[in-house]
């Protein structure tokens, strides 16, 4: 159980003013960044990594809570108000909630996943509250043949699972696992494909590689088949109070709950992230659907909005339990995360629990917080969000590139970083163009070298048995676990296509 | 950024003239060079990792007797690299080519226009080189303008106008006020930006 002293301690602290403007700050960019097209998360996260250098941890940390739950929420607003789907992980929403916009009900689509977004955000949140400890707790107990089997199945999971071809995941996943090579072995001190360049030899930074892959690549990829023309936003009627009926209210409330308890679990477990409990959830709520609604659902029902929105909110908070509990990033933003973490010389795991306590609990109390006002901003700006949807396409990408040419000289203030920026940018755009997911990069730079040292561990006190690393008891369940879990995920994934052929009409 | 434009007026312009040589046809993946390209990432993958393989060997190995050195994982890792890049091969040779990602701002029926993606790398390596010959805030300046007017920002002197601005602010905010040592080249001297 969590120590209730130690929780509200967090509260405490993060009630600061200070910490709460941070807070304030992280959702609005995060929202903002949401509501931007071509600006995820992971990439807003890391575009900001280095201009925190100044703030001390916690306050960064509640900077990139406020942005990676504010991202959430913004997501859902485009993709109901744009033409076009939003982020992946908001993309359902999109099929139903653009429909409803259409036909003049776009202001209840926005509050049921505004609504959703909170319901799901708070429990997902509380749930993250009571059981980081508990397995916080059970976790410092695991050896490190137990943590390299963790890691495993993050690659297998990550690496296999995300986007569409395994072969493809498994190249993009390799690829981060050699950039995390680059460098000096911590252990033997021997430089590794670092071509005599001085400044690889302390490795490539993360954020060169995080800020390359998404906001470079994703950059140039765009650009490359820009959508021309203006931007059309389907207007909202004025009037947030008469937002929801009555009807909506009954409609709602039970996918958002139902939405949570798909949502969290998956987030948990490297599955695929918040895309797959969307799907999830929006597949029960269809088929849940009776007589009227259920003819509702490809034109506008609102459960198809209320479900996913709560899901993929609760599967954000459900990705922060192996993040801070077992430091085993499950999502492309939760690696940029790790990558935050490690700047401040903090490795996210059991024993952040026991020596970071007050950074922990600060972290989850703003949280909450944050989740509250991101319900204050979302409903009544919707005007300024509707605007920031609007900005020029051109000025939006240069400010893109801008940042992230920002983020890297700032590192070493070296233009030898915005080469390296520009190549693995270069790189990111042809894995874009050819289907090749970019989150196993990051987390195979992240992880790679973590796993190596894990590894060595095993084999020093086994003193070189290859066997200890599958004889541990939570190893052999962990491999065991990973191969129901493929087969599970894999599951999943034909449902998700299967949805997606039936809904052919969804990305005109 | 101008703050929020109305939406017309400073889009990008459908005006076929001036949007920069968009060249028509179908989207990659699916053609000819999109599949050579396709093979050639591939094969590009499988190079690397047999590359991994040799240059290991040249890893230098401490006489200390420990478990495993600092050649046993790059060797994992190279293998894993020439086995996906095969594996990319297959499928791609099955048939199986990687569908693009698609976004908001994506059009799914526009071709690839090499032009822009040529121009933003020219524009961004012109950044890289002037920052220490005429100073950080002049060469965002640069990359912004250069960058928004590839992207259809017209006329040519509002995305000049607006990098400027954006520069002296980002200049004044991280380099004055947060002390990062942005150079300031050209701008020295100048209140608030030279810190």
């Amino acid at each position: 159980m969590a120590d209730a002293t130690a929780v509200l301690d967090g509260f405490a602290n993060a009630l600061q003013p200070m910490y709460l403007l941070y807070a304030l700050l992280g959702v609005f960019v995060g929202t903002a960044v949401g509501v931007l097209p071509g600006i995820g998360p992971a990439m807003a996260v890391a575009l900001l990594l280095p201009l925190t250098y100044e703030l001390d941890v916690t306050a960064a940390m509640i900077v990139f809570a406020g942005i990676y739950y504010g991202g959430m929420y913004g997501g859902s607003t485009t993709s109901i108000l744009l033409n076009t789907p939003g982020e992946s992980a908001s993309i359902v929403t999109a099929v139903e909630g653009n429909k409803m916009a259409r036909t003049g009900r776009g202001a209840a689509a926005l509050a049921t996943a505004a609504l959703g977004s909170f319901v799901a955000g708070t429990i997902g949140t509380l749930l993250l509250t009571l059981l980081a400890p508990v397995i916080a707790d059970w976790a410092v107990q695991l050896g490190p043949a137990d943590y390299v089997a963790l890691m495993v199945v993050a690659f297998v999971t990550v690496g296999a699972l995300l986007g569409s071809s395994v072969a493809r995941g498994l190249a993009s996943l390799a690829l981060g696992l050699f950039v995390g090579l680059i460098g000096t072995d911590t252990l033997t001190g021997q430089q590794r494909f670092t071509f005599g360049v001085p400044l690889l030899a302390d490795g490539v930074d993360v954020v060169v590689v995080a800020v390359g892959v998404f906001a470079v690549g994703e950059a140039l990829h765009v650009a490359s088949r820009l959508r021309h023309g203006p931007v059309e936003v389907i207007p909202v009627p004025r009037g947030w109070r008469s937002w929801m009926s009555r009807a909506d209210w009954s409609r709602s409330w039970r996918p958002w709950l139902r939405g949570t308890a798909i949502g969290f679990p998956v987030g948990t477990i490297p599955a695929g992230g918040a895309d797959v409990s969307t799907f999830l959830s929006y597949a029960t709520e269809k088929r849940l659907a009776k007589g009227r609604h259920k003819d509702e659902f490809g034109n506008g029902a609102i459960e198809g909005v209320a479900g996913p929105e709560a899901a993929n909110n609760a599967a954000a908070a459900g990705v922060l339990v192996p993040l801070l509990t077992l430091g085993l990033p499950t999502t492309a933003t939760a690696a940029v995360m790790i990558a935050a973490f490690q700047t401040y010389g903090i490795q996210p795991g059991p024993l952040l629990f026991e020596n970071q306590p007050v950074l922990v609990w600060t972290l989850v109390a703003s949280l909450y917080i944050g989740n509250l006002m991101l319900l204050v901003f979302n409903l009544p700006l919707v005007g300024l969000w509707v605007k920031v949807l609007q900005i020029p396409r051109h000025y939006l990408y240069a400010g893109i590139l801008t940042f992230a040419a920002l983020g890297s000289y700032a590192l070493n203030f070296s233009p030898v970083d915005l080469l390296l920026l520009l190549g693995i940018g270069l790189a990111g755009f042809f894995m874009r163009r050819h289907g090749y997911p970019a989150a196993p990069l990051v987390v195979g730079m992240i992880l790679g070298p973590m796993a190596e040292e894990q590894v060595r561990r095993t084999l020093a006190i086994s003193q070189g048995d290859l066997t200890a690393l599958v004889t541990s008891p939570f190893a052999a369940v962990a491999y065991g676990l990973l191969s129901v879990l493929l087969g599970l995920a894999l599951w999943a994934r034909q449902r998700e296509r299967r949805l997606n052929e039936k809904e052919p009409a969804v990305m005109s | 950024m101008d703050g929020p434009v109305p939406t017309a007026s400073g889009t990008g312009l459908p005006g076929p003239p001036d949007s920069g040589g968009r060249l028509g046809g179908p989207g990659p993946g699916r053609s000819f060079l999109g599949r050579a390209e396709e093979y050639v990432i591939g094969a590009l993958i499988a190079g690397l990792g047999v590359f991994v393989l040799f240059d290991t060997a040249t890893i230098a190995v401490p006489g200390s007797s420990n478990a495993m050195g600092p050649r046993t994982f790059p060797y994992v890792v190279g293998a894993v690299l020439v086995g996906a890049g095969i594996a990319v091969l297959v499928a791609t040779a099955r048939g199986r080519v990687g569908a693009a990602e698609d976004g908001e701002d994506v059009d799914p029926n526009a071709g690839t226009d090499w032009r822009t993606v040529v121009q933003l790398v020219a524009v961004f390596l012109a950044h890289a080189w002037l920052i220490e010959r005429i100073g950080w805030p002049l060469a965002i300046t640069v990359l912004f303008a250069g960058a928004a007017w590839t992207l259809g920002a017209r006329p040519w002197w509002r995305p000049v106008v607006v990098g400027l601005l954006l520069g002296l602010v980002l200049q004044a905010v991280f380099g004055t006020g947060l002390g990062l040592s942005l150079p300031v080249g050209w701008l020295e001297g100048v209140p608030l930006i030279d810190g």
